[in-house]
């Protein structure tokens, strides 16, 4: 039981949209749809939704096993939050719940009494019963988010598709909002799509996160597993700041400069090549030279305001730039100084055989 | 006023006021030697034999017979174009296809050939020596010189007002609402009289009220087509052309302060449409804009 969809492929004349792309959403699942501006997350909603179809072929939209393909949007039974929400502007916050009750053919309307039902009940589910009087343009961004939900809700979709529910707000309302999602998501446990460009948000929310790139799901995951073993280098680029040392493998290790250190997995390279990439917060810093396991290098700048402090530092041998995050304790015990020489060693080092440059 | 208040008060910018006052003044002087003067002009001229001559003229067969016709003009052109105008507008606006801009183009044709040759194209198309002339006489059905021609020349010449109007608007507005009802499940009837319509039911407004004023006042195209028979094909700007013209001024100006109050009208209604559109709450007509939208945070 789910929501699945094959061989989706769209063209807008000659941008590809969507490529072949494949993917299975559980029945209850959250999963977040994380990418770059075109790289199709949003397109491949509005195929689920029906407001796109896909290019012909083999494509197929499965909604709990039901092919819905063919079927026009306003009866896939979708809940869709737009990303400008898309509320109606002539309507206050409960005419704009009730739209998708009203507008049920006579046989299954249900009567006045049921809408203010469903519409009040929905209204306190999201916090909103204040403001059913309001009209859209009266309502702050995040209100209008929550609407936008209350209205998708209320036709009791079999799926909720969600385009960036987050990306017109503040930073400070974005936190909550995504709590506030989760929370939801717990309470009535939907089946949800939410696309996002912000891999924060993403990780934090959802419960799997399919990773966009160029139309094509590049990978798929829980947040912890696409975090810790992102399947490519865009994907690691795209989850965190990341940094690259160019170097050589050689029999699970990598040598960079004159050191070696471990690669957990290597695809059986030997004497190539390679870009190491190291997370920022897997870099440690000394003073003292710690055998075969580390290189020297230069700080170049230091930032200790907040919780974790940031270095900018220069490799000695061939004037690579890094950056290395420090926790507060860590910081204050090495007290390093801009233009002090230290040296580096390096954890949870991944190199990716393809040739990739950021 | 506190003393913070003054400091922080604005300085004056721009010009001196001897300069303001003197582009004012003949601003004004303007506005009543070319608009208010003639517009007195008229209901004076009028009035000129008293009002018992005023309301002859008025209750006069053939002038009650050119005010029929003009309204049978414009009952027919205005709705008609209320249909088309929504119609292309709606398609330009919420639809990619070849040839859009092509279709924009000729929507504003109207506007830019001279009324006289609007009315000509219709009597070449179906005059007797027109392309379908001896097909029209064969069966007896007169278009030009007659009711339809009128119609069809005024709802030529009045064909761009509401589409105007409207495709900005619609442009504007975007589809995610037409979107959203679909996903919602309203049919495509319901999405149009639930959403689209009540969007852009004050610009519509204002498309008819423009429409309608040019169809009872368009003189050229109407003049070519209806060969002037008077008490048959006469409107009212071509009565007030044959009083005119049979030296009866008063009668002429008489007839001629019904299309001036019908301007005076249409004026006040423009104006309240246009104050509806951003009056107090203005949801219809005056989307926050997406910038404002995403920087709007409650303190």
């Amino acid at each position: 039981m789910s929501v699945e969809v094959k061989n989706i492929t769209k063209k807008f004349g000659d941008f590809t949209a969507l490529d072949q792309v494949n993917l299975k959403v559980e029945s209850g699942e959250l999963v977040a749809l994380l990418g770059p501006s075109g790289s199709g997350k949003t397109t491949l909603l509005r195929v689920i939704a029906g407001l796109e179809f896909p290019d012909s072929g083999a494509a197929q939209v499965l909604f709990y096993g039901e092919d819905v393909t063919a079927i026009p949007a306003s009866q896939r039974k979708a809940g869709f939050a737009f990303q400008h929400y898309a509320l109606f502007r002539h309507l206050n916050v409960f005419e704009n719940i009730a739209f998708g009750l009203r507008v049920r053919p006579k046989a299954t309307r249900p009567g006045e009494e049921q809408i203010r039902a469903r519409v009040g009940e929905l209204l306190k589910l999201n916090q909103l019963e204040p403001l059913a009087k309001r009209f859209p343009s009266q309502l702050s961004g995040g209100q209008r988010q929550r609407v936008a939900l209350a209205r998708a809700l209320a036709v009791e979709p079999k799926v909720l598709l969600l385009d960036e529910p987050f990306g017109a707000v503040d930073a400070k309302v974005r936190k909550e909002l995504r709590r506030w999602l989760r929370k939801l998501h717990e309470e009535i446990h939907i089946t949800t799509l939410f696309v996002t460009h912000d891999q924060e948000e993403a990780l934090e929310v959802a419960d799997r996160v399919a990773i966009l790139r160029d139309g094509r799901i590049e990978q798929i995951g829980t947040p912890e597993e696409i975090y810790d073993n992102p399947a490519s280098p865009f994907v690691y680029d795209f989850l965190g700041n990341v940094n690259l040392f160019s170097g050589r493998v050689r029999e699970g290790t990598v040598i960079i400069g004159e050191t070696e250190f471990a690669v957990e997995e290597t695809a059986g390279e030997t004497d190539t090549d390679a870009v190491a990439f190291v997370r920022p917060h897997d870099i440690r810093i000394t003073r003292e030279a710690n055998g075969q396991k580390t290189f020297p290098a230069r700080i170049l700048r230091c930032n200790g305001a907040g919780p974790l402090a940031n270095l900018e530092l220069e490799r000695l041998d061939n004037g690579g730039l890094f950056a290395a995050q420090l926790s507060k304790e860590e910081f204050q015990q090495l007290q390093p100084k801009a233009g002090e020489q230290v040296f580096v060693e390096l954890k949870n080092v991944k190199i990716f055989s393809e040739d990739f440059s950021i | 006023m506190t003393d913070d208040a003054k400091i922080n008060a604005p300085h004056r910018i721009g010009e001196p006021p001897l300069v303001r006052r003197l582009l004012i003044a003949i601003a004004l002087a303007f506005i009543a030697l070319f608009l208010i003067v003639p517009l007195l002009s008229v209901f004076t001229e009028a009035l000129r034999q008293g009002l018992g001559f005023y309301f002859q003229t008025l209750r006069d067969p053939m002038t009650v017979s050119a005010i029929e016709l003009t309204l049978i003009a414009a009952g027919i052109s205005v709705p008609l174009n209320c249909l088309f105008g929504v119609a292309a507008a709606w398609a330009i606006a919420k639809f990619d296809f070849p040839g859009k801009n092509i279709l924009l183009t000729l929507i504003d044709l109207p506007f830019s050939i001279s009324p006289v040759i609007s009315g000509m194209i219709y009597v070449l198309i179906f005059g007797a020596q027109g392309w379908f002339g001896p097909w029209l006489v064969d069966h007896n059905l007169r278009i030009i010189f007659a009711v339809p021609g009128i119609v069809l020349a005024t709802i030529f010449v009045t064909f761009p007002f509401v589409a105007r109007e409207l495709i900005p608007l619609m442009q504007a507005q975007g589809r995610t609402e037409e979107e959203a009802a679909r996903v919602l499940g309203a049919s495509g009837w319901q999405m149009f009289w639930r959403v689209t319509l009540p969007n852009i039911k004050w610009g519509l407004l204002y498309g008819v009220i423009l429409c309608n004023a040019r169809a009872m006042g368009e003189f050229g195209a109407v003049s070519v087509v209806s060969g002037h028979i008077q008490g048959r094909t006469n409107t009212i700007p071509l009565h007030v052309q044959i009083l005119y013209e049979n030296n009866n001024i008063p009668g002429a100006f008489a007839v001629a302060s019904l299309l001036t109050f019908l301007a005076l009208v249409t004026l006040l209604l423009k104006t309240w449409v246009e104050y509806k559109h951003t009056g107090l709450r203005g949801t219809a007509f005056t989307p926050v804009p997406l910038k404002k939208r995403q920087t709007e945070i409650p303190a």
